[in-house]
C-alpha cells in the first residue's frame, strides 16, 4: 500500500527562504494493493512531481511518503517506472534494454536473458529481440520500457504519460495490451495522465488534482466492470464519469490567470 | 543572485591559487634560475605597459597586421562562405579543399610567403589571412546550411524573392555560426600574427619577444607573453559583447 | 570578462565529416567523383601555373611530388618523422588522459565545471602558440618543451567536448537508470559513458588535428629536429619544392590519424543517428 500524508514539495527553495515554486501542497491519498490508479488534473499540476517522489526520484520538504509503512527514501526493487519518452539506452538491443534492471542488480546473465525473452514474448515484441531502438516504432520502444519495468517483479508500477508521446492508433492498442497484461498479474498501479478516456478506461479510481500548487481535488471512484470490455466507452457509466473530469478540469482551467 | 555569483567565483580563485602555489613549489624545486616567480611576472607586466614604450611601438606594428589581416578575411571569407553555401556545385567543388585546409598547418608554408612577399607588412598581412580565412569561410557556410529549409519554404509561398529571403532569413539565421567563424578566426588570425614574427619577421611583439628571450630576462618573456594573451581575451571578450548584441538569439555551434 | 560556460562552444565535426554526404549510393558516388575532380583540376592548375611563370615560391606540383618522393625514399623524412611523431604521440596521449579525466568531470560536477570553466575557455581561445616562448624558457631546447606545447595545443578542446558530451545525456536515461537502483559508478560506466561516446570522439578528432598543428607549429618555432626545423632550413634554401613537400606530409599525417579516429568511431557508435 502506498500511503501519502501532507506531502508539501517545494522546488528552488534555497536557504534564505523565498524565491521557490510550491509545486504540491498537502496532498494525502492512499492507493491499496492491487489497486489500479489513474492521476489527471491540469498541466502544471505537479503530478509528475508526485510520481517521482513516490518513485523516490526527488526529496520533499514535509509530509511522509511510505510504502507498507516503510517510508520512501530512494528507488526500490518493489517499485519500478515506464518513463514518457521511453528512456531505452540507444545504444544496446532491446534484449539488453529489458535486462538493463536485472544486471543493475547483478543477476546473472542467463536468469536474466530468460526472463527478458520471455517478458519480450509478452509485450508481443518476440523476434525482435536483437533491434537496436532506433529500428523501433513508437509503439514498440515503449513495450520494449514495460517489458523492462516487468523484468524486475515490481509490487508496483509507476506510469509517468507513457502514451503520451504515442499516436492516437498506438495508444489504444496499447491501453488494450495493458489492461490484459494487468488482468494476469493485477500489479498496484499508479498511471499519469493527460487523457480523460484513458483515466477512466484504466482506473479503478481517478486522482483529480487541481492547478499548482497541486492538492488532491477529488477521488473518483469508477465502479466499471473488469474486465473492461472494448466498447466500454460508449456505456452511459463511462461517459458521465469523463463528463464529469472535464467540466471539473475545464473549471480549473479558466480560473488560471 | 549576487550570491550564485559569488559562489562561483569561490571555486574558481581555490584553483587559481593551487596553481599558483604548484607554480612556486616547482619554481623552488627547480634548476632553472631564471624562471620568475608570480611576483616577478606582475611586476615585468607592470614595466612593461607603463616603462616601455618599445612595448607599444611593438603592439602598434604587430596589430597592423593584425587589423588588415583580419579585416581582409573577414571581407573574403563570409560572403565566400554565404556564396558557396547558396551555390550546390561551387560548394561541392570547394568541399574538399576546405576539409583538406582545415587540417593542414599554415606554418611550415610561412617561408615561402615570405620568399614571395618579402619582409614586410604585405607577407604578414597574408599570413594572418591564410591562418583565419578557412574558419570564417566554413562557419559561414555552415551557418547557412544550418537554416531550416521548411523556413525558405516558407518565405517563398509568400512571394519573397531572392534577396527578401537573403535578408530576411539567410543572413539572421546565419549570424550565430558566422559570428563563431569570426571568433575563432581572431584567434587564428592572433596566431598568425605571433607565428610569423617570431619565425622570421623579427618585428613587433614576436621581435620583443625573441630579445628578451635571447637575453635571458625569462620575467619579461613572461610578461610579454601574458600581455598578448589579455590582448586576445580582450578582443575575444570584445567580439562575444558585439555578438551579443547583435544576435542575441542562438547558441553557438562553431568548426574549429 | 563575462564567464561563459564551456558548454556554449559546443565543437561539432560536421565539416571534414560530411563531405558531399547525401542519400542514396550513385549520388553519393557521384559527389565523390566531383570531390576528386575538383583536387585533380587544382593540381593541373598548380602544374601549369608553376611551369608557366616560373615563380621561386611556386614550383610546379610534379616537382612537389617528387621532392615528397625522394624524401621518403632517403630516409631523411623517416627519422625526422620518428622524432616528431614520438613527441606527437605523448603530447596527444597526455592530453588524451588529462582532457577526457577534466572534462568528465567538469561534465558531472557542477562544481567542478564552475571552478574550471572560466580558465578552460581562456586557454581554448587564446592562441596556444603564445606558450611556446613560455615552454622554451621552462624546459629549453628539449622534448619536454615539444610535448608541452602540443599538449596545450589539444588538451581544451577535448576538455570541452567530453564536458558538453556528458552533460548533454540525456536527463531521462540517467534518472531511469537511478530508478532501477545504479549506484553512482554504475551511471557513470552504463550510462555516461556509452551515452558520451560521439561527441567525445567528435573533441578527441579536433584534438588530435591540433595536436599535429602543434607539433609542426612548435617544432618551427624552436628549432628542434624535426619536421617543422627540416621546413625551416628548406626555406631558409629558398627550396619551395621541398617545404611543400614536407607540408603534405604532415598533412597526410594529420588525414590518417583522422581517418583512423574516424574509423574507430563508427565501430564503437553505430547505434548513433
Amino acid at each position: 500500500m502506498i500511503r501519502v500524508k501532507n506531502l508539501t514539495k517545494e522546488f528552488g527553495s534555497m536557504d534564505n527562504g523565498g524565491g521557490g515554486v510550491l509545486a504540491l501542497s498537502s496532498i494525502d491519498f492512499e492507493v491499496r494493493d492491487n489497486e489500479f490508479v489513474t492521476v489527471i488534473g491540469p498541466s502544471g499540476c505537479g503530478k509528475t512531481t508526485l510520481l517521482r517522489i513516490i518513485a523516490g526520484l526527488i526529496s520533499y520538504q514535509h509530509g511522509e511518503v511510505s510504502i507498507d509503512s516503510h517510508p520512501v527514501v530512494g528507488p526500490g526493487p518493489e517499485r519500478a517506472v515506464v518513463f514518457q519518452n521511453f528512456a531505452l539506452l540507444p545504444w544496446t538491443d532491446v534484449l539488453g534494454n529489458v535486462t538493463f534492471g536485472l544486471d543493475v542488480r547483478g543477476a546473472t546473465k542467463n536468469d536474466s536473458q530468460a526472463k527478458a525473452k520471455e517478458l519480450i514474448k509478452l509485450v508481443g515484441l518476440e523476434g525482435f529481440e536483437r533491434r537496436l531502438p532506433k529500428e523501433l516504432s513508437g509503439g514498440m520502444q515503449q513495450r520494449v520500457g514495460l517489458a523492462r519495468a516487468l523484468a524486475v517483479n515490481p509490487r508496483i508500477l509507476l506510469m509517468d504519460e507513457p502514451f503520451g508521446a504515442l499516436d492516437e492508433q498506438t495508444r489504444r492498442l496499447l491501453q488494450e495490451q495493458l489492461l490484459q497484461l494487468w488482468e494476469r498479474e493485477r500489479k498496484t498501479v499508479v498511471f499519469i495522465t493527460h487523457s480523460m478516456e484513458e483515466a477512466v478506461m484504466l482506473g479503478d479510481r481517478v486522482m483529480l488534482m487541481t492547478p499548482r500548487p497541486g492538492k488532491v481535488k477529488e477521488m473518483i471512484a469508477i465502479p466499471l466492470k473488469r474486465p473492461r470490455p472494448p466498447d466500454i466507452e460508449k456505456s452511459a457509466a463511462f461517459i458521465e464519469i469523463k463528463e464529469y473530469l472535464w467540466e471539473n478540469l475545464r473549471a480549473m482551467q479558466t480560473d488560471q490567470p | 543572485m549576487k550570491k550564485h555569483a559569488l559562489r562561483d567565483w569561490g571555486p574558481r580563485l581555490a584553483v587559481l591559487a593551487v596553481a599558483v602555489a604548484l607554480w612556486e613549489y616547482f619554481l623552488s624545486r627547480s634548476q632553472n634560475f631564471l624562471l620568475p616567480t608570480f611576483s616577478h611576472i606582475a611586476t615585468g607586466l607592470f614595466h612593461l605597459i607603463f616603462f616601455e614604450p618599445r612595448f607599444w611601438e611593438a603592439l602598434y606594428i604587430s596589430n597592423q597586421a593584425l587589423i588588415f589581416g583580419y579585416a581582409t578575411a573577414v571581407m573574403i571569407g563570409v560572403p565566400l562562405g554565404l556564396i558557396a553555401a547558396r551555390l550546390p556545385w561551387m560548394d561541392r567543388f570547394l568541399n574538399p579543399y576546405f576539409a583538406v585546409l582545415l587540417v593542414m598547418p599554415v606554418a611550415p608554408l610561412i617561408p615561402i610567403v615570405i620568399i614571395a612577399l618579402g619582409l614586410g607588412l604585405a607577407a604578414r598581412v597574408f599570413i594572418v589571412v591564410s591562418f583565419a580565412l578557412v574558419f570564417i569561410t566554413i562557419n559561414t557556410r555552415a551557418g547557412v546550411r544550418s537554416i531550416e529549409p521548411t523556413l525558405i519554404e516558407m518565405a517563398k509561398s509568400f512571394g519573397a524573392k531572392e534577396t527578401q529571403i537573403w535578408r530576411r532569413i539567410i543572413v539572421p539565421g546565419a549570424l550565430p555560426a558566422i559570428f563563431a567563424g569570426l571568433r575563432i578566426g581572431l584567434g587564428r588570425a592572433i596566431t598568425g600574427m605571433v607565428m610569423v614574427e617570431l619565425l622570421l619577421v623579427a618585428s613587433g611583439l614576436g621581435r620583443l619577444l625573441l630579445e628578451f628571450s635571447g637575453r635571458m630576462q625569462s620575467d619579461m618573456v613572461f610578461a610579454t607573453v601574458l600581455a598578448v594573451i589579455i590582448e586576445a581575451l580582450a578582443l575575444l571578450s570584445a567580439m562575444q559583447f558585439l555578438e551579443r548584441k547583435i544576435a542575441p538569439w542562438a547558441p553557438n555551434i562553431s568548426i574549429g | 570578462m563575462k564567464s561563459v560556460t564551456a558548454s556554449e562552444t559546443v565543437v561539432k565535426t560536421t565539416a571534414a565529416r560530411n563531405i558531399g554526404s547525401s542519400p542514396g549510393l550513385q549520388r553519393s558516388v557521384r559527389n565523390y567523383a566531383l570531390e576528386v575532380f575538383a583536387l585533380l583540376a587544382g593540381a593541373v592548375i598548380w602544374e601549369s601555373l608553376g611551369w608557366s611563370l616560373g615563380l621561386q615560391w611556386l614550383p610546379p606540383f610534379s616537382q612537389v611530388l617528387v621532392a615528397l618522393v625522394q624524401f621518403l625514399a632517403s630516409g631523411l623524412i623517416l627519422s625526422n618523422l620518428q622524432s616528431s611523431l614520438l613527441s606527437l604521440i605523448v603530447g596527444f596521449a597526455l592530453s588524451l588522459v588529462f582532457g577526457l579525466f577534466l572534462g568528465a568531470l567538469m561534465g558531472r560536477y557542477r562544481v567542478v565545471e564552475k571552478a574550471f570553466d572560466v580558465y578552460v575557455h581562456a586557454l581554448f581561445v587564446c592562441p596556444s602558440i603564445l606558450f611556446a616562448p613560455i615552454f622554451f624558457a621552462i624546459f629549453g631546447l628539449s622534448d619536454a618543451s615539444r610535448i608541452a606545447i602540443i599538449f596545450v595545443y589539444s588538451t581544451f578542446v577535448i576538455v570541452i567536448n567530453t564536458a558538453t558530451a556528458i552533460r548533454t545525456v540525456e536527463p531521462s536515461l540517467v534518472e531511469m537508470a537511478y530508478s532501477f537502483g545504479c549506484r553512482e559508478h554504475q551511471i557513470f560506466t552504463r550510462i555516461l559513458l556509452p551515452a558520451s561516446l560521439p561527441l567525445v570522439f567528435a573533441g578527441i578528432r579536433l584534438g588530435m588535428g591540433r595536436a599535429v598543428k602543434g607539433m609542426i607549429n612548435g617544432e618551427m618555432l624552436i628549432a628542434f629536429v624535426g619536421l617543422g626545423a627540416l621546413a625551416q632550413k628548406y626555406g631558409a634554401q629558398f627550396d619551395a619544392a621541398k617545404v611543400f613537400a614536407i607540408a603534405m606530409v604532415v598533412l597526410i599525417i594529420g588525414l590518417v590519424s583522422n581517418a583512423f579516429v574516424q574509423a574507430l568511431e563508427s565501430r564503437l557508435t553505430r547505434w548513433a543517428d
